[in-house]
């Protein structure tokens, strides 16, 4: 590790840090970092409570949820060799979205809380392997194949979701949950919840080493990284597969959040350099920061309304993004 | 002498509010309230006009954008709207009792966070005209005026078996009742698995569109298949002259027979206590009671 990237690992932690404080203490009312303190040395009234047991594993979650984010964009970036590949490239969005609806619209017997995250998971998960599926049937598991397969399987999954939105959505059970949902939104999960996806993101960032150096291969083209032993035919689902594991997990927690698994790889490129070792932890940290502020923003920005994540993530982070880009290009 | 009265009220009162209450609500939840509750968000204008209706109006501490009746209510503190509901503003009122319906994102984005924050949530719904007569019981046991719960749903109920009695026996009209345009050039009918459209027979109608697709909205080809005795709006004289236009409906028997009105949508489309007003509007119409020769 360079000197340079070292400066910047220890400003983007020093960011990181200030942004949770930032996000902690926004919300439709402003808490003071007195009144976070006071909750967290046990104080028992309602708007500790309030801070203790539903803001700060909010924050805590956007920030872990921006870090799969981040971490699944350069997995896809790095497998398809492409600047503009992001998370949802192969239908997990498209997936994700179904089982959300499902979970949202059907009357499933099982508390909400519970089954959202799981179907959530499931089908962002499941349409990956259906992807995959139909790939290795059509005898095309190399990055194009897939992601025409990835087209076709989205286009099927969004006409199924829009049918259901349709048949279940009456005037007691709305429409606006679903769009909602789509939009992006960091539920917010319990402290034992949040310590699972804690423990989901630390293994996604073990997963994702294992193939860092695989990746940085593929990066030089199919060919030179065959030259270095690499097998590219199994080399690429195999990246896949743990690409997806991982933002099934961001969108079980926080919806299609948009922007941020394409914007985070490029920033921690611009920091750290474009070799994954370094690139997937600091896109990681990327991501939290988008998402820990971003998160802050839909909280805040129109008191009592929430707007939802995935807007703001699109709406501040595209300029945002482009500013950077130019400054980059004329450097 | 007034007291000894006095002095007995208190006891009483102490005594009932010794035992906490607990409810059942709609999903099954059982809701134990310490004493009754003296700061209540009411998410929806039904589940604010119910509270009204028990003479609470007082108790509420917190409602959403789009209350507007009655209109001590509408100038309450907002909690949200359009874009959901908002934790930190429901918290920031410090309510006693949360009463939400599982529409928009209420009960999605309010259920959990109340519960776990130890705040008691009733979830209600309004499936039908029974469901919204045992919602005020409910809102009034859970309240601490039970009596007064039972005696309005009690009223209410005689109101509607005198509708029955008035609209027995009598013909009752092929009725469509369109609820709302969709984007897509299609319509939301009144079905009869909703409390709209159980108030739509309650008045005496009939549904002249039989059984009920897996989607919510209707074409309006099917609804001029139907050709019904009466066409209901529920929304503004401007619209029900604008719906009329479409292909084909000025042949329709409803308008062809100026049988096409709009009815009010407070009354058919919030579940409370005014539905029971339309109901009766709507009866009066459909079988205007006979001078005595």
């Amino acid at each position: 590790m360079n000197r340079r990237s070292t400066r910047a690992w220890l400003i983007a932690t020093a960011v990181l840090v200030a942004a949770l404080l930032l996000a902690a203490c926004a919300g439709h009312e402003w808490s003071s970092p007195c009144a976070i303190v006071r909750a967290l040395a046990g104080d028992d009234s309602l708007r500790s409570r309030l801070l203790l047991q539903w803001r700060l594993p909010r924050v805590f979650a956007a920030a872990l949820v921006g870090a799969l984010l981040g971490l699944s964009g350069a997995v896809f970036q790095g497998v398809f060799r492409n600047p503009l590949a992001e998370p949802y490239l192969l239908g997990a969005s498209g997936g994700a979205a179904l089982g959300a609806t499902v979970a949202l619209l059907v009357p499933l017997g099982v508390p909400q809380a519970y089954v959202l995250p799981v179907l959530a998971f499931a089908g962002a998960w499941g349409a990956t392997a259906l992807v995959l599926g139909v790939s290795r049937v059509a005898g095309a598991l190399d990055a194009a194949g897939m992601l025409l397969a990835g087209v076709a399987i989205a286009a099927m999954l969004g006409a199924l979701r829009s049918f259901l939105m349709l048949a279940l959505s009456d005037e007691t059970v709305s429409l606006q949950v679903v769009m909602s949902w789509v939009l992006g939104g960091i539920q917010t999960p319990s402290w034992p919840g949040l310590g699972l996806l804690a423990a989901l993101c630390v293994a996604c960032l073990l997963a994702t080493s294992r193939i860092a150096h695989g990746l940085d291969l593929l990066g030089l083209g199919t060919r030179a990284a065959q030259g270095f032993g690499l097998d590219v035919a199994r080399f690429t689902p195999r990246a896949v597969v743990v690409g997806s594991l991982v933002v099934a997990a961001a969108v079980a927690y926080g919806g299609l959040v948009a922007f941020v698994g394409l914007a985070a790889p490029h920033i921690a490129r611009w920091m750290v350099g474009p070799l994954h070792r370094g690139l997937l932890p600091a896109s990681a940290l990327t991501g939290a920061i988008v998402v820990t502020v971003a998160d802050a923003i839909a909280r805040s920005a129109l008191p009592p309304a929430e707007i939802p994540l995935g807007l703001v993530t699109a709406v501040a982070g595209g300029p945002f993004f482009i500013v950077l880009l130019a400054r980059r290009l004329r450097s | 002498m007034k007291r000894i009265a006095l002095a007995f009220g208190v006891c009483v009162a102490a005594l009932a509010h010794a035992a906490p209450i607990e409810v059942r609500d709609a999903l099954g939840r059982t809701v134990v309230l310490p004493a009754p509750p003296q700061r209540l968000v009411t998410i929806f204008a039904s589940n604010t006009e119910l509270v009204a209706a028990l003479g609470l109006v007082d108790r509420i501490v917190g409602v959403e954008e789009y209350t507007r009746f009655p209109q001590e209510a509408a100038a309450k503190p907002k909690v949200g709207g359009r874009l959901g509901f908002s934790v930190d503003a429901v918290v920031a009122q410090r309510p006693d009792l949360v009463i939400v319906t599982p529409a928009r994102q209420a009960a999605h984005q309010l259920v959990d966070p109340m519960e776990r924050l130890g705040v008691p949530v009733i979830v209600l719904l309004s499936r039908s005209v029974g469901e919204v007569l045992d919602n005020i019981r409910l809102i009034g046991r859970a309240t601490g005026v039970s009596e007064r719960g039972d005696a309005l749903a009690q009223s209410l109920q005689v109101r509607l078996d005198r509708v029955a009695q008035q609209v027995a026996g009598r013909p009752a009209p092929r009725i469509v009742m369109v609820t709302g345009r969709v984007g897509n050039g299609m319509l939301l009918v009144a079905r009869s698995d909703t409390y709209t459209g159980e108030a739509m027979v309650l008045a005496g109608g009939r549904f002249a569109i039989a059984g009920r697709g897996a989607v919510a909205q209707v074409s309006p080809e099917a609804i001029l298949a139907s050709n019904p005795d009466v066409l209901l709006f529920a929304g503004t004289q401007a619209a029900l002259d604008d719906l009329v236009q479409l292909p084909g409906w000025r042949d329709m028997r409803a308008v062809r027979e100026q049988r096409a009105v709009t009815v009010s949508r407070s009354e058919f489309l919030i579940p409370g206590p005014r539905t029971i007003d339309g109901i009766e509007s709507l009866a009066r119409w459909l079988h205007p009671v006979k001078a005595s020769p």
